[in-house]
């Protein structure tokens, strides 16, 4: 019983291209004969057969045409949305909130690159900048940043003001000890239970100090046992 | 001497055990002991804690609550204020003895001290041996 054309090509698992390919026969005529549109030519028949490894007369030399595509459904149409109601007074524009002092403070640094001070910079806004708003503040800042990345004027020094506490370091102790050894003075140490010991600073650490006795022994001192030191005999 | 530089001094004359043991052998939160030697600021309000650990080191609580009030950044403090207005400072060292002077430097670990009787010397006091100040439990932060 012979078999429709794409039938046999499906159950052997091959592509139209394959089959086109190795019959030499082009897509659309394949097509074609696929759909029964059109009668397979017996010179086609046998490149079709050894393609396909079956003999001629397997091959149905008109396909039964394939049932034509279901009908599509229709959606619904959509029911039309509502229409927003529009409120009956506009909304008074929203009031920005007045600028931050961080605001103000870049403003004036950004300024002040361009030799710009405060009340310059009041003038060219045209207000005080204490009553910038936020939203003007960014505006003005956004135009000094971009003069800086444009004209990129010199940076100034900061004045900070943070205050200095050596309680972070140990430098002065280690300047002083430093000094003392290069100095090769003798030092005097005074530990917390009453013993002393001198001699010159062989070398110091945060935590230990290395003392050459004067009969040339050398001891290390913690400093956890440190009560005091000073120089040898009193002098400073 | 602050809390912190008391609780390092008993450590280490009880064998300068590791912290952590310590810890865990008086079944404190870990980290609160070394929390209480490191910092500058005020440390140790938990008495409960507090208790606990003057048992271990065989010492009192008052003791502990003492050092308490005598906290590094009170000294900072002290000895800052006495170098600004070049005033003259009185400290009293754990070896028992007192020491006044013109504060001429501080640091972390230790301060400069030109002592009344000699103009031109200096003493390096360590400041863990300093036991009390003027003005200690009345100090203010830096």
């Amino acid at each position: 019983m012979p078999e429709d054309l794409r039938k046999i090509r499906e159950r052997k698992d091959m592509s139209i291209n394959k089959v086109a390919s190795r019959s030499g026969i082009p897509i659309t005529t394949l097509i074609q004969y696929e759909k029964g549109a059109q009668e397979i030519s017996f010179r086609d028949l046998a490149r079709l057969a050894k393609a396909l490894l079956v003999d001629e007369w397997d091959i149905n030399p008109r396909s039964t045409p394939p049932p034509p595509p279901p009908p599509r459904e229709e959606r619904p149409a959509r029911p039309p949305l509502p229409k927003r109601e529009q409120p009956k007074e506009p909304k008074p524009p929203r009031q920005s909130p007045p600028a931050r002092e961080t605001q103000i403070a870049h403003l004036l640094t950004l300024a002040a690159r361009f030799d710009i001070d405060r009340a310059a910079l009041e003038e060219e806004i045209g207000k005080p900048l204490d009553e910038l708003t936020q939203k003007e503040a960014r505006h003005w800042n956004g135009h000094y940043m971009r003069r800086v990345v444009e004209e990129k004027p010199p940076k100034r020094s900061i004045d900070r003001k943070r205050a200095y506490l050596p309680e972070g370091v140990d430098g002065f102790e280690l300047a002083y000890l430093q000094e003392q050894q290069e100095a090769g003075a003798a030092l005097n140490f005074t530990l917390f239970d009453g013993q002393t010991f001198e001699g010159v600073v062989v070398g110091f650490g945060p935590y230990q100090i290395v003392v050459r006795e004067p009969g040339g022994d050398e001891v290390t001192l913690n400093k956890l046992a440190i009560a005091y030191y000073r120089k040898a005999g009193g002098a400073g | 001497m602050s809390l912190g530089d008391e609780l390092r001094y008993l450590r280490a004359f009880h064998g300068g055990g590791n912290l952590m043991e310590i810890e865990d052998e008086i079944g404190l939160k870990p980290g609160t002991l070394r929390y209480m030697e490191q910092r500058y600021r005020r440390v140790g309000e938990d008495d409960e804690a507090l208790a606990k650990i003057a048992a271990y080191y065989d010492a009192s609580l008052e003791r502990l609550q003492w050092h308490r009030e005598r906290y590094r950044k009170a000294l900072s403090a002290y000895l800052q204020q006495a170098l600004k207005s070049e005033t003259t400072v009185r400290v009293e060292l754990r070896t028992g003895e007192t020491l006044t002077g013109l504060v001429r430097w501080w640091d972390l670990g230790a301060f400069g001290l030109e002592p009344d009787e000699g103009e031109g010397s200096l003493i390096v006091v360590q400041r863990h041996a300093v036991l009390d100040w003027q003005g200690a439990a009345t100090g203010t932060e830096t």
